[in-house]
């Protein structure tokens, strides 16, 4: 391992003389700030990779079915009229359990893109610092949806 | 070229002469049962003694001779020449690691990282004069895959997280510090997590998988990291949930 | 995490591309996975639209309904499905390789358990359509 003792030559003082020199240095971090106990119990990833999580099941179990009703079948017009008649449809969304499932099906997949797309920011498109802000603006645009959805949903 | 011989481009740093990188082709003997390892001795022994590099017990338990061949993290002791059908094959330091000459890189990050997640059983000791920590094979078998590591950092060569943000905790790691989570006889998991739970702990790892993939010893970082996660987030739960039970 | 003091020694280290994820096969298929998770929300904002639009009443549901019937949207929804699938194959992939599933003493093969996950999607898919089209 490296070990520069002061009381040896190390290998950059032999190279002064010559061209070496740090090529490209990583940038050095700065020290990380002491955690509060609380800040530390009260964590915001697990959360948000919990909902990520259910957000890629309900991504994967229900969403493909749902799109190739409404946005491909009934398009191409599949399903009986009175499938998708506002009556039917209005009266169903009335049902408690139905605005659940409904709100299930717009929140979580948004979660799932919010922690996602946040990490991808950084991977993918090279963005790098500025987590927080990156971090509100994904997560903060589900949660936004998800106040809306709820408020929607209370109206019908 | 005969069939008898291969070349070898291996990537050079020599900073007292350039400041960039460059590459050096050699042409090696091949045989059968040769190495990408063997290859490298052979160029000290006979062609360029100036060539550094790292190697240890030859046979893929040290973790010392991880390099890039062809662009792909390996184990050059473990790595054979006849598996190539034509050269030149291309062998570079281990990426994401700072190079301090030709295939020589910089451990300090790696080595300070695992010792900061605490790669030890934490807890009470039974007193000696009561025997010996017991456990079961079903209990070393919960955490044996993860003990097989040999720190060889393949892992982080293959890591894109670790490539673009050096503060990732990394791979190897993470698998180590969840290896002695699970061990029956550690009580370390909430002074470790004060580590793994930190945004460049579990939390920055995307699942890529290619850590999995390049472990010479099967490791699985991938689904160590993973099931952290699971189980960081449902412990979170249970600690909030009035029946959550224990911690 | 970098607490050791500085070296004293010259290092190179090279840069990182950005374009890392498009270089091999497998990061480009971890690319393409991540990316759907636009798709999944593609479609959260087109069921919002919907919910609002059933919100206003009957006239602009119907509007809404038009829209829907446009190519172009056709086309976009079309899009989100098969993104959807690849991102649901993925899921239970990734799934597997987490949960260690046991059956009597015995672990479960991966293959197996995707099999599983395939099957209750079959279920769950066909429970959709019912639900949306039929109930």
């Amino acid at each position: 391992m490296i070990a520069a003792t002061p009381d040896r030559l190390s290998l950059g003082e032999i190279l002064e003389d010559s061209d070496a020199r740090e090529v490209r240095p990583r940038p050095r971090p700065g020290q990380r700030r002491k955690e509060s106990r609380l800040r530390q119990l009260l964590r915001p990833e697990p959360v948000f990779w919990g909902l990520f999580s259910m957000g890629g099941f309900v991504s994967a179990m229900a969403l493909p079915a749902s799109v190739a009703i409404i946005g491909i079948a009934f398009a191409a017009g599949w399903p009986p009229d009175r499938a998708f008649s506002y009556e039917r449809v209005s009266s169903l969304a009335q049902n408690p359990i139905a605005k659940l499932l409904l709100l299930g099906l717009v929140s979580l997949p948004l979660f799932h893109w919010a922690h996602r797309f946040r990490y991808a920011v950084h991977h993918q498109l090279g963005v790098h610092g500025m987590r927080r802000p990156v971090a509100v603006a994904c997560y903060g645009t589900a949660i936004a949806c998800t106040a809306l959805a709820v408020w929607i949903l209370l109206r019908i | 070229m005969g069939a008898d011989t291969i070349a070898l481009k291996v990537g050079r740093y020599r900073p007292e002469h350039a400041p960039e990188p460059y590459f050096d082709e050699f042409h090696v003997p091949r045989t059968d049962d040769m190495v990408v390892l063997d290859a490298l001795n052979h160029i000290k022994d006979h062609l360029d003694g100036s060539l550094a590099y790292r190697w240890s017990c030859r046979m893929g338990v040290c973790g010392s001779c991880g390099m890039m061949v062809n662009g792909e993290p390996r184990l050059t002791c473990s790595t054979f020449l006849r598996d190539f059908d034509s050269g030149p094959i291309v062998v570079e330091p281990l990426r994401y690691f700072p190079v301090i000459r030709d295939l020589v890189v910089d451990m300090t990050d790696f080595m300070e990282k695992l010792k900061s997640v605490k790669p030890w059983i934490i807890g009470e000791e039974p007193p000696i004069d009561e025997g010996e920590h017991l456990q079961t094979p079903d209990q070393l078998e919960v955490y044996k895959q993860f003990s097989m590591c040999i720190n060889c950092m393949l892992c982080f060569s293959a890591c894109p997280v670790y490539g673009q943000d050096p503060e990732f905790l990394g791979p190897a790691v993470i698998a180590l510090a969840h290896r002695y989570n699970l061990d029956s006889r550690d009580r370390g998991r909430a002074e470790r997590a004060r580590i793994l739970e930190l945004d460049n702990g579990i939390w920055d790892c995307t699942f890529v998988g290619e850590c999995t993939v390049v472990c010479p010893k099967d490791v699985d970082p991938a689904a160590a990291i993973q099931r952290s996660k699971v189980s960081t987030a449902t412990h979170m739960l249970r600690a909030v949930l009035p029946f959550g039970g224990r911690e | 995490m970098r607490t050791e003091a500085p070296r004293r020694y010259p290092v190179y280290v090279p840069k990182v591309p950005t374009t890392w994820w498009v270089r091999t096969a497998p990061f480009r298929r971890f690319a393409a996975r991540e990316f759907t998770a636009v798709f999944a929300a593609a479609f959260s904002a087109i069921l919002l639209l919907f919910l609002l639009a059933l919100s206003r009443g009957q006239e602009a549901y119907e509007g809404f309904l038009r829209w829907l019937r446009l190519p172009a949207v056709i086309v976009v929804s079309s899009v989100i499905f098969v993104a959807l699938l690849y991102h649901a194959v993925t899921w239970f992939r990734l799934t597997a390789h987490i949960q260690v599933v046991r059956l009597g003493g015995n672990v479960v093969p991966r293959r197996a358990v995707v099999g599983a996950l395939l099957g209750t999607w079959v279920v769950v898919s066909s429970l959709v359509v019912y639900l949306l089209v039929w109930f």
